[in-house]
């Protein structure tokens, strides 16, 4: 094989922001979650909104299968759902990311972890996924997933951040609204605490 | 009636629910109707205690249908206690041929021949299953009638179910049963659970399997939901294939309830060599109990694998479960589950 045709390859299996027309007046997001449990409640809460055609994209993991790339429109906002009980979802998420084209990272990426705040959740984690979120200048959402409320605000937050990112929203861009919401992790984040 | 009549019926009505004992009683053809109708089962256990004493002594009954009374209650209610099951091997020429009366006469003498003391009692359940009642006694003390011994068997098969068997008991009880119903072998089947339908089903495989094919199978429609058009999947065929392995692992609808599966493992310790120094320098086997519990095993299992929580295709060690009829596996180093008991 040539150096050519590998990098038509992988050129193929990224995901890109601009290789497509926006359509009037509407925004993709795409959601993508090991679990596929939390996706469909969101799914479902995000197309509810009236002034946007909001399109909504599910997704196990990245790379997205070939066959549907014709009918796929151009994703404005990628989702990161993270369901931080496990260890698999976040490495899922990790693994998924190579499959982005690097313009994503300029305001169309964010993560949302879920189930933050249960016990059985250790703080490296946690820690690795503020790390992850900080490396790559992505905002990091927390959400509840298990209530209605907490669908209803998580639904309210992406929708903000997919409005933006999707150019409807004016004087205000992806990497404009990023720099001012990415996470960030203090320095000491590595030192043991002393309580 | 006497002291000890009386406490053996006052344990059957204290630990069966009114209705239940009810529906018991209905079902116990000695009773007359208006001996039946007489009993107030809204009253407090102790007043219907004591009704069914007053018609116990008017009658003359003993202890021997007290035990009757006691074991058409467990036949009806068979979901107590841990349940085992037992695989009889090497079936003779005339091992189909048994029938009951002479299997019933051949377990009778056989076991008493065995067990100077025992009283045994054998009844056919509705679904063609035997139902043998046993209270152990030995050489110097009459049967126990507190703790007996429940056997389950269907003629012709050579599954036998077991609850609260003692292991001193059980070398009498398998050979009785060798003997009478013309196999050569018995072997514990590894599979224990709360619900005897449930181990039946499962040995007998009597629930609803999904055999793998290439076509598509009629889930994937039962899978679809109605959904916005704004809506897409992007891996919809991920879903309707983890649905379909699935149900080929561990069956369609209404599955067997099983309680525990328990996995030991033997193996050698394997692992990055710098990091887990101690371990993987270990010269003996590894040895740990996995053990899973639920309400529903295999339900939870097969939502597991279908939401994709668990990988699929599913994990041989996993769905040999269902395929072999067992919960309780001994794996060692060669990766697959012996048989070993």
């Amino acid at each position: 094989m040539k150096v050519g045709d590998l990098s038509v390859y992988i050129d193929m299996s990224l995901l890109k922001p601009f290789s497509k027309l926006p359509a009037l007046n509407a925004a993709t997001i795409l959601l993508v979650e090991r679990e596929e449990r939390f996706q469909q409640n969101l799914a479902d809460a995000l197309v509810g909104d009236t002034t946007v055609t909001v399109n909504v994209r599910l997704a196990k993991s990245l790379p997205l299968p070939m066959d549907n790339e014709e009918s796929r429109p151009r994703i404005d906002l990628v989702v990161f759902i993270i369901n931080l009980t496990s260890e698999l979802s976040l490495k899922s998420a990790e693994a998924s990311l190579k499959y982005l084209d690097p313009g994503y990272f300029l305001g169309k990426v964010c993560f949302l972890a879920t189930n933050a705040r249960n016990t059985s959740v250790p703080t490296e984690r946690l820690d690795a996924m503020r790390k992850l979120a900080a490396s790559l200048h992505c905002p990091l959402l927390f959400a509840e997933d298990q209530t209605p409320d907490g669908v209803n605000s998580a639904t309210e937050r992406l929708l903000t951040v997919l409005k933006v990112a999707a150019g409807l929203v004016p004087t205000a861009t992806a990497l404009y609204l990023s720099s001012l919401t990415r996470c960030t992790i203090p320095p000491d984040i590595d030192q043991p605490s002393f309580e | 009636m006497d002291d000890f009549g009386r406490r053996l019926l006052q344990r059957l009505v204290r630990r069966t629910p009114a209705q239940a004992l009810k529906a018991t009683l209905g079902k116990w053809e000695r009773l007359t109707v208006a001996q039946r109708q007489s009993v107030d089962f809204t009253q407090p256990k102790v007043a219907v205690m004591e009704q069914l004493v007053a018609i116990f002594e008017e009658n003359g009954w003993t202890v021997k249908h007290i035990t009757e009374l006691e074991m058409i209650n467990y036949m009806e209610n068979a979901n107590r206690g841990m349940w085992h099951a037992f695989q009889m091997t090497d079936p003779k020429d005339d091992a189909n041929a048994v029938e009951m009366m002479q299997f019933k006469e051949q377990f009778k003498s056989h076991l008493s021949e065995l067990v100077r003391h025992v009283s045994v009692k054998i009844k056919k359940h509705t679904d063609e299953a035997l139902w043998i009642r046993i209270a152990w006694g030995d050489s110097y003390s009459p049967p126990n009638h507190l703790k007996p011994t429940y056997v389950v068997h269907h003629l012709q098969t050579p599954y036998v179910f077991v609850t609260s068997l003692n292991s001193k008991q059980k070398p009498f009880l398998v050979q009785a049963l060798i003997l009478s119903t013309g196999y050569q072998g018995i072997k514990d089947a590894n599979l224990s659970g709360q619900k005897l339908t449930a181990i039946r089903d499962l040995l007998m495989k009597q629930y609803q399997q999904i055999f793998p094919s290439k076509y598509n199978s009629p889930l994937t429609e039962k899978n679809e939901t109605v959904s916005n058009p704004h809506i897409e999947r992007e891996q919809s065929e991920h879903a309707s294939k983890r649905l379909q392995m699935a149900c080929e692992a561990f069956g369609d609808g209404i599955v067997p309830q099983l309680q525990t599966a328990v996995y030991k493992l033997e193996t050698k310790f394997r692992g990055d060599a710098n990091t887990n120094r101690t371990m993987t320098k270990r010269e003996g086997p590894f040895r740990c109990l996995v053990k899973f519990a639920s309400t529903n095993l295999l339900e939870s299992f097969r939502e597991c694998a279908s939401s994709g929580i668990a990988s699929t295709p599913v994990s041989p060690l996993l769905s040999s479960i269902t395929l072999k009829g067992r919960n309780y596996f001994v794996v060692t180093e060669n990766g697959l589950p012996s048989s070993q008991t």
